[in-house]
């Protein structure tokens, strides 16, 4: 628990990896195959949705939840353009615009800290530091970046605007768990719990 | 209209709304699934199988902090409703359903019971019974609450379409179908002044009539869901809740609007909300309620769930129906409006969820349901998520017009006698923060404006004196900056120099000029933004600015945040919560290396009364130690109280405080004068002649200390340890004018042309009356006075049996007194034990030495014989709804008691005595209290005051913070310098943070045992011993190391 007063004392800094160079205009597929098995699921999706109210934030959404790190990959919004008929352009505006795409790798848990305010007047901040602290990115500054994955892709922390469990606050999830009134402690030991589990 | 009948769905739904045998439902919302109610209900489940209980799912009842919620149903009785309901208890419940004797048992338990209820479509009754358990709206929380959009929440199964019909869902669509014309329905709308409750509150049968007269091939119908809001959680549980009551209110709206299409936009963040409308959908359409020919008439209509992906912006409605097209959410200006051109350039109608959710009842039971309740301006109801600093968080429904105080104090039962409400924050970003002392105004929309706030969608969120004003509006700023879409400048631009201000003044970089362009922005953005997200987002700026702009003063001019949240602004928060600002880090970490001398040291430069403080202070310190959340605070105070001891044992401090002499600022040839020479005068003489200046004290009796002299018993301050350390001033040279009193022996006028600076520190010394008949019989004495003439040996022997009235210190210290000079002492107070303001520590000493307690008793009269007090009658009280300062408020019972008493002390608070200043023109507040700059302590041209006499009865470590700040606004004035950081010393000491802690207590000092303080005034706490003193020290947890750490003085 100690380890939380310390700006610096929790292990080594972890930055992100930058993705490696890709090249420009073609889609970074690690081969056919996978392209194809991505192009079936988005036609499967675009079939689905099609006239829909919303269909292309709905094709994002799930084709997002299918991915196994939950995220877009530039080859998917490539694809998405191409089997939709939409400007890749408007494909790539759209999944910036909202919190909910994710454009880099997400880790394998996921912990939520929800900065509602209701989460904030109750300590929130100190929340998002401690899991950050844990992680090893201390100076991570929440109006800088969405998100944080380590290099391990283990653990993505990231922030909510509200989760709607005001009642209550201070709210974290990790996964589909929702933690309510969580305190440092307790937050420390389900990240150890979690990293017991995957012998990290 | 066919065949088509209700009928069947009503009678299944019926069977389990009110089962014909034992049946138990829990409370399945997103918030009790976050408290455990999905183990509690498989727990259940298993606890029931072979038996004939039923065990069901229902929506959330809005006590969302209280969840999982049961309720348990036997036929002809009221249902019981049990509060934090967990897996284990799950035995218990079943067995009390099939076990009478068990039941009537666990009925004591019960939160509450419910014997009927209102549907508003219909009423039930459910029994009779159980008269000891009260019913749920007597239970504060609800008390005052109304029902009417929540009406099925938490009672009906959110999944069955029968259960919501057995209620009288859909006869309001029935009706409209079957018996009304579209523009009747409209009619209907408008007569029932129903009003948006997305927070603007456009009058919805106005907004419906503009939509019906677009004729068009397609007209789309919309529900915002994406209560982006954060804050707010209403829409969300009534979804959850209640899913068919939104559909039944679009199906009718679409209806009277001849709308041929309906979009439900939900935030992806609530997938419990969208699975459970999904399902309504469906159950809706295969019953015929949905789809071609609904209900057999020629009306046809299909409805789609469009799941948003998190964007704030969205809750705009131009910007909503970008994103429903399946682009990014950019708002475009309007004209023209989506009931010209919306959806797909359709005429489309959006409105809130709440909004809709009020419809059917309005249709069903006519106009009348909605407006007899609320105001005349604002009819209805709103719900509201009522979060934060406050004991009871949850959804509360009230008629709108009810006041902010009957929220947060009544249905919130305020936030505990520890803590003090500072403000409610409505209507998330784009609303505003509403202080205290406004909480009269009524909620309606549009005494919400008045104040510069607004409903919004109905978050309110409740800040204490833990919360930084200054914080809350950078944190909506940093919202509104990242969610604002970038379209327009003012918003765009506008918000991110907004920010930037702020974040300057929360880190001590901003200067006073920077309020000024803070504000201009603010104002520009209300002009000039192209949507509601930016016309709005200066609300929190304005609203903090207007009531907190003295917090604001203070993080810029002092680099001071007194909530301790901006962490740029101190140094740890213990030295943050202390009012003399010492650094406490500093002498803990320097005793922990054996530097005893240097921790001496550090500690006399910040207080240069650390023996007598360390015995007396009420420790602001520890009330925000983080050690607490481990296992108890870091006694600091009682630490610089062993430094300073042993330093004297050893005659070590005439050292320092030769140092203290050798290093005093070169004569400035300034004056001052002090009048007072208690804590607070002190203090600033120490600070003002270690400047150089000459500073003399005048005070009206024969020594210093003031009430650490005159009010503080013996045995908890010895006086030669005061002496000891009133020697410093001597030493510093700071002159004493002793029986010398302001008004009698003293002229205001002429100190002030003599001097030139004069500083109040009179004190709040008269004693409160109590008002009551007999106050002036002989027996009957002012508390404060009496400590007073106790102290000076003017006394007398007191009464064989005492009777101390009132509850704070004054009162305790009366009562040990009492006590040690051999009377049987009593002590009578208004409220509880656990509501009494007098410290715990010195409570339980009193109790220990057998002192007797009587609680919830006022006095009502004094009666004598012979000129004497004899007895006094007490009316008996009991605790009623919580008031202001967060403690129930005592009400009077039929009942009253008398005790017979040769003495009274009545000790119910003291006031400052400013009448002598009444025509001084210096600036008093009602109740005396003088009332300087807060910063600078300035009341006119060269006259200061400090202490008690501007704060009222307050601790000397207030009364000594003050003086400090002061005395560098004085040197700062006179001298135009500031010196006052070089009266402080850097010391260097370890910088590393503790290893893993161990869990350890507070160490506590040893005390002499009760018995052998009888008849004598022996000091009780005998101090820490070195070891103690060290292990003490070495539980600091270290706060203070950090890079943005700023140490207190510099």
């Amino acid at each position: 628990m100690q380890k939380s007063v310390s700006s610096g004392s929790a292990g080594p800094k972890a930055r992100k990896t930058p993705n490696p160079k890709k090249k420009a205009g073609k889609p970074e597929s690690a081969n056919a195959e996978s392209t194809s098995k991505l192009a079936a699921v988005i036609k499967a999706l675009a079939a689905e949705q099609e006239g829909k109210p919303g269909a292309l934030l709905s094709i994002l959404e799930k084709l997002q939840d299918q991915d196994q790190f939950r995220h877009l990959s530039e080859e998917a919004l490539r694809l998405v353009a191409e089997i939709t008929g939409e400007a890749l352009s408007r494909v790539y505006s759209v999944a910036t615009f909202y919190s909910y795409f994710n454009l880099k790798p997400q880790g394998k848990h996921t912990i939520t800290v929800c900065r509602g305010t209701a989460c904030h007047t109750r300590g929130s901040l100190a929340l998002l530091q401690e899991a950050m602290n844990q992680l090893g990115e201390p100076d991570f500054r929440e109006d800088e970046e969405p998100s944080f994955t380590t290099s391990d892709k283990l653990f993505t922390v990231r922030t909510v605007a509200c989760f709607g469990q005001c009642a209550l606050a201070p709210v974290v999830a990790v996964d589909e768990t929702i933690y309510s009134s969580i305190s440092t402690t307790r937050l420390c030991s389900v990240i150890n719990a979690i990293r017991k589990e995957e012998k990290v | 209209m066919s065949d088509f009948s209700l009928q069947k769905y009503a009678t299944r739904g019926l069977k389990t709304l009110k089962p014909s045998g034992p049946a138990i439902s829990v409370g399945y919302g997103t918030c009790g699934i976050g408290n455990g109610a999905d183990e509690l209900f498989a727990a259940l489940q298993k606890a029931a199988s072979g038996s004939k209980i039923l065990v069901k799912k229902a929506g959330c009842f809005g006590f969302c902090a209280e969840e999982p919620l049961v309720m348990l149903y036997l036929p002809k009785k009221p249902i019981l409703l049990f509060s934090k309901a967990k897996a284990s208890m799950a035995a218990k419940f079943i067995k009390a359903l099939e076990d009478e004797k068990a039941l009537d048992k666990l009925a004591k338990t019960a939160l509450g019971k419910i014997s009927r209820w209102n549907f508003r479509t219909s009423e039930l009754v459910f029994g009779e019974g159980w008269d000891a358990v009260r019913e749920w709206n007597e239970i504060p929380f609800f008390k005052g609450q109304e029902k009417f959009v929540l009406r099925n929440c938490g009672l009906i199964d959110p999944e069955s379409l029968d259960e919501y019909v057995s209620v009288g869902g859909y006869t309001g669509l029935y009706r409209a179908l079957s018996a009304m014309k579209p523009e009747a329905v409209i009619d209907e709308v408008k007569a029932s002044n129903l009003r948006g409750r997305g927070g603007a509150g456009f009058p919805t049968g106005i907004k419906w009539k503009l939509m019906a007269q677009n004729k068009a091939a397609e007209k789309y119908v919309i529900c915002n869901a994406d209560e982006g809001d954060p804050g707010a959680y209403m829409n969300r549980n009534e979804i959850e809740s209640d899913p068919h009551m939104l559909l039944e209110g679009m199906l009718i709206g679409a209806y009277g609007m001849g709308a041929t299409h309906a979009i439900v936009y939900v935030r992806a963040e609530y997938p419990l909300a969208i699975k459970r409308l999904q399902k309504a959908i469906d159950d809706a359409r295969k019953a015929g309620i949905l789809g071609k020919n609904i209900m057999g008439s020629s009306f046809n209509m299909d409805m789609q769930i469009v799941s948003g992906a998190g964007a704030f912006v969205c809750g705009e409605e131009t910007a909503l129906i970008a994103s429903a097209e399946g682009k990014a959410g950019r708002p475009i200006p309007r004209p023209p409006f989506p009931a010209q051109k919306g959806y797909r350039g359709m005429p489309t109608n959006i409105n809130n969820v709440e909004t809709w959710c009020n419809v059917p009842v309005i249709i069903a039971k006519g106009p009348d349901s909605l407006r007899s309740i609320g105001t005349e301006k604002s009819s209805g109801t709103k719900v509201f998520s009522l979060v934060g600093k406050v004991r009871n968080t949850g959804l509360v429904e009230m008629p709108l017009g009810t006041s902010l105080s009957e929220i947060v104090y009544g249905m919130g039962e305020g936030a505990g006698a520890k803590k003090k409400i500072r403000a409610v924050q409505t209507g998330g970003p784009s609303g505003g923060c509403i202080p205290a002392d406004s909480f009269k105004a009524k909620v309606d929309y549009e005494s919400l404006a008045e104040l510069g706030a607004i409903m919004g969608s109905g978050g309110m969120v409740v800040m204490d004196q833990d919360n930084c004003m200054v914080d809350v509006a950078r944190y909506f700023v940093s919202f509104t900056a990242a969610e604002s879409c970038g379209k327009c400048t003012p918003c765009r631009e506008g918000l991110s120099q907004m920010l930037r201000i702020l974040n300057n003044i929360s880190t001590g970089k901003a200067e006073l000029k920077d309020l000024d362009e803070l504000e201009r922005l603010a104002w520009t953005l209300k002009d000039a933004a192209l949507c509601g997200l930016g016309l709005t987002a200066s609300n929190p700026v304005l609203t903090t600015l207007q009531y907190f702009r003295e917090e604001y003063e203070k993080h810029i001019i002092q680099k001071r945040c007194e909530a301790g949240v901006c962490e740029d602004l101190f140094e740890a928060l213990c030295e943050n919560s202390c009012p003399l600002h010492m650094n406490i880090p500093s002498y803990l970490a320097l005793l922990g290396e054996g530097r005893l001398e240097d921790a001496f040291e550090s500690t006399v430069r910040d207080n240069p009364l650390p023996g007598s403080m360390g015995r007396i202070c009420h420790f602001h310190c520890q009330m925000r130690c983080r050690r607490e959340t481990m296992d108890e605070p870091v006694s600091q105070g009682e630490i610089h109280r062993y430094l300073a001891d042993t330093m004297y044992k050893m005659g070590r401090e005439q050292a320092i405080w030769k140092t203290l002499v050798q290093e005093k600022k070169k004569a400035t040839e300034r004056k001052i004068a002090i009048i007072g020479a208690g804590p607070a005068g002190l203090a600033a003489a120490f600070y003002l002649v270690r400047l150089g200046h000459d500073v003399t004290i005048y005070e009206g009796h024969a020594e210093a200390g003031g009430i650490l002299r005159y009010g503080i018993p013996a045995y908890r301050l010895p006086k030669d340890v005061l002496d000891k350390e009133l020697q410093l001033w001597d030493t510093l040279g700071v002159k004493f004018v002793f029986n010398k009193r302001l008004g009698k022996d003293l002229q205001l006028k002429n100190l002030q042309s003599s001097f030139d600076a004069v500083l109040l520190a009179i004190g709040a010394q008269g004693d409160r009356k109590l008002g009551i008949p007999g106050e002036d019989l002989a027996g009957v004495h002012p508390g404060y006075e009496w400590l007073e003439a106790y102290a000076l040996g003017k006394a007398g022997k007191p009464g064989k049996r005492a009777l101390v009235i009132g509850g704070g210190n004054v009162a305790i210290d009366a009562a040990r007194t009492l006590q040690r000079l051999d009377s049987e002492v009593t002590v009578a107070y208004r409220r509880t034990r656990s509501d009494m303001p007098a410290n715990e520590h010195e409570l339980q000493g009193a109790e220990e030495e057998g002192i007797r307690f009587e609680y919830m008793l006022q006095p009502e009269k004094i009666n004598g014989k012979d000129g004497r007090v004899v007895s006094v009658e007490f009316r008996v009280m009991k605790a009623g709804g919580m008031d202001t300062s967060g403690r129930p408020r005592p009400v009077a019972t039929e009942r009253s008691v008398v005790i017979p008493c040769d003495e009274v002390i009545a000790a119910v608070g003291e006031v400052v005595e400013s009448a002598q200043f009444a025509k001084s023109g210096i600036p008093i507040a009602k109740d005396g209290r003088l009332q300087p700059n807060p910063i600078t302590g300035k009341l006119l041209d060269n006259l200061y005051a400090i202490g008690d006499a501007v704060t009222g009865p307050a601790t000397a470590a207030e009364a000594m913070g003050l003086a400090k700040q002061c005395a560098r606004a004085i040197d700062s004035e006179l001298m135009n310098r500031d010196a006052f950081a070089t009266l402080f010393r850097e010391f260097a000491y370890d910088m590393t943070i503790p290893e893993e802690p161990k869990t350890a207590r507070q160490c506590r000092s040893r005390q002499v045992p009760p018995g052998q303080r009888q008849a004598n005034f022996q000091e009780i706490a005998l101090g820490y011993s070195g070891d103690q003193a060290r292990q003490e020290a070495a539980r600091c947890l270290r706060c203070d190391i950090r890079n943005n750490a700023r140490s207190p003085w510099r």
